[in-house]
């Protein structure tokens, strides 16, 4: 009798400490979205419109000087025009997955110090974003899984994509020039942050293998390798 | 005052979007102002097609929304200074216009612009009657297949009740050797359903798979024979007397004429 329960208690706490019960660190706000939109945009197939990447060593940097303003040529947009939507952006939230016994406070409540750095609301997102589906969220977004041509992701804090960025983002959609868009390949159609707006270049372009991050420095949309440990201690002070 | 001209088919993927971008280039190229319009909400191609799909900001839903103004969502070709799109939305639905709205718009864009060309989804729901609810003329699309023509004659009879008389055809990756083997429709058993007029004859040509994967449409490659049967099309949108290059007739009349007399 015992047995079973202490066997079932252990399945309980693995499941809980995904939920980062163990881990003050975590903010437990998070919550799981099953955000979809767009019924249509399911069947369509990711168009093969990012050339294939090639490796390109030693590159450290991919400025704006790569990348070009959109919409401009008309001289109706230009980067620093308002973002179209962007006050209409929407928090959506589900039921945190995974609902155990456990007492809710263990989690709900924050140490003090956890305010100081901890962010505010995120989502995750354990899927791939397809063409045509959109996520609109007043947070941060992170994604496990790739983010597809077609599709799009706008949050008002910032955006990580585990995987492949190929769609339109747009971090900082309420105005916060300190927000950034990091991604395992940061290949995005068209990369937005506050009001500026950055596109992919045409036709083939290298992109590198590793992990990049996009942030705005001295009024430009800059690029750069994603260095592992930096931007949390950026973010403190 | 322009033209607005709606290229559809009824059934899907038998090359609007392929011949609104060729078409519509074509135009531009000889020194038109064109506007190409995408009403496949949902389901846009058409700047994947032309090679602009990184520069959307605003779309159509946009505009009729009244997001933005209609200029601001008019993108302006790499290529040509008179050639300019109006995206579609992906993630909104053919629900997100009315026609209403799409008919205002087209009488907004003839003002600026010599043609107005929509490139029409597939089906004959509502983002059918939006496509062509402020259109003046219609192309009807088709391949030399049986389904395809019955779509297409679907879709003329629903054109004609929209009070949209006249539409032209244009038959899609033609394959001669094929119709000469018998083992596809000739232009004649198509026209001889269909009993529309004939403004092109586009045959199957890997180059439009290349191009469109580019996002540069076959009617600038010189070394293309689709590109060579857009261009003529282009012409005859202009009033131009262009007879049916050779490919397009050696699959007419005369296969006829042969097969009558027992040739084959
Ligand atoms: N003449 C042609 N030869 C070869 N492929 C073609 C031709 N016309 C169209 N295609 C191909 O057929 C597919 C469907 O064309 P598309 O223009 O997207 O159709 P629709 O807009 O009617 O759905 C595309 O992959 C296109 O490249
Ligand atoms: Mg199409």
């Amino acid at each position: 009798m015992k047995k079973t329960k202490s066997s079932k208690g252990k399945k309980l706490f693995f499941k809980n400490e995904t939920n980062g019960v163990n881990d003050p660190d975590i903010n437990t706000d998070s919550v799981d979205t099953e955000q979809e939109k767009g019924k249509e945009g399911e069947t369509v197939k990711a168009r093969e419109t990012v050339p294939a990447q090639e490796i390109k060593k030693g590159r450290q940097k991919r400025k704006k000087a790569d990348r070009e303003p959109a919409q401009d040529e008309s001289g109706e947009f230009l980067p620093g025009t308002a973002i179209p939507e962007a006050d209409e952006i929407i928090a959506e939230e589900n039921e945190p997955a995974g609902q155990t016994k456990t007492d809710s406070r263990v989690i709900k409540n924050r140490g003090p110090w956890q305010e100081a750095f901890a962010d505010d609301n995120t989502i995750l997102i354990q899927r791939t974003v397809r063409s045509g589906q959109s996520v609109r969220f007043d947070g941060n977004v992170v994604v496990m899984g790739d983010v597809n041509p077609g599709s799009e992701i706008v949050a008002s804090g910032n955006i990580v994509v585990m995987g492949a960025l190929r769609g339109v983002v747009h971090a900082g959609a309420l105005g916060n020039e300190n927000a950034t868009v990091a991604a395992f390949k940061l290949q995005p159609m068209q990369l937005r942050i506050a009001n500026h707006i950055t596109r992919a270049p045409d036709g083939d372009y290298l992109t590198p293998e590793y992990p990049e991050i996009a942030r705005i420095k001295d009024g430009v949309v800059v690029i750069e390798v994603y260095q592992m440990g930096q931007d949390r201690q950026t973010k403190i002070g | 005052m322009g033209e607005v001209i709606v290229i559809t088919s009824g059934k899907g993927g038998v090359g609007k979007t392929t011949t609104t971008a060729n078409i519509g280039t074509g135009l531009a190229a000889s020194g038109l102002k064109v506007v190409l319009v995408d009403t496949d909400i949902g389901l846009r191609n058409l700047d994947v097609v032309l090679g602009l799909e990184n520069r959307i900001v605003y779309d159509i839903v946009d505009v009729t929304h009244g997001n933005c103004r209609l200029k601001q969502a008019l993108i302006k070709d790499k290529r040509f200074e008179g050639l300019h799109l109006l995206p579609a939305a992906q993630t909104k639905d053919k629900t997100s216009v009315t026609p209403d709205q799409i008919r205002e718009l087209c009488a907004q864009l003839k003002k600026e612009f010599d043609y107005v060309i929509i490139d029409c989804p597939a089906g004959i729901e509502q983002g059918f009657k939006n496509a062509i609810a402020g259109a003046e003329k219609a192309i009807v699309v088709t391949t030399p297949e049986v389904s395809a023509v019955r779509d297409a004659d679907r879709i003329i009879g629903l054109l004609e009740a929209a009070e949209l008389h006249n539409p032209k055809l244009i038959v899609n990756r033609l394959r001669p050797l094929m119709v000469k083997r018998g083992d596809m429709m000739s232009i004649d058993d198509i026209i001889d359903i269909l009993a529309i007029d004939l403004l092109g004859v586009v045959p199957e040509d890997e180059m439009i798979v290349i191009t469109t994967n580019k996002g540069e449409p076959a009617v600038l490659d010189n070394n293309s024979r689709a590109g060579q049967a857009y261009r003529n099309v282009a012409r005859r949108i202009t009033g131009e007397d262009v007879p049916l290059m050779d490919l397009e007739a050696e699959t007419g009349l005369m296969y006829k004429l042969k097969k009558l007399i027992g040739f084959k």
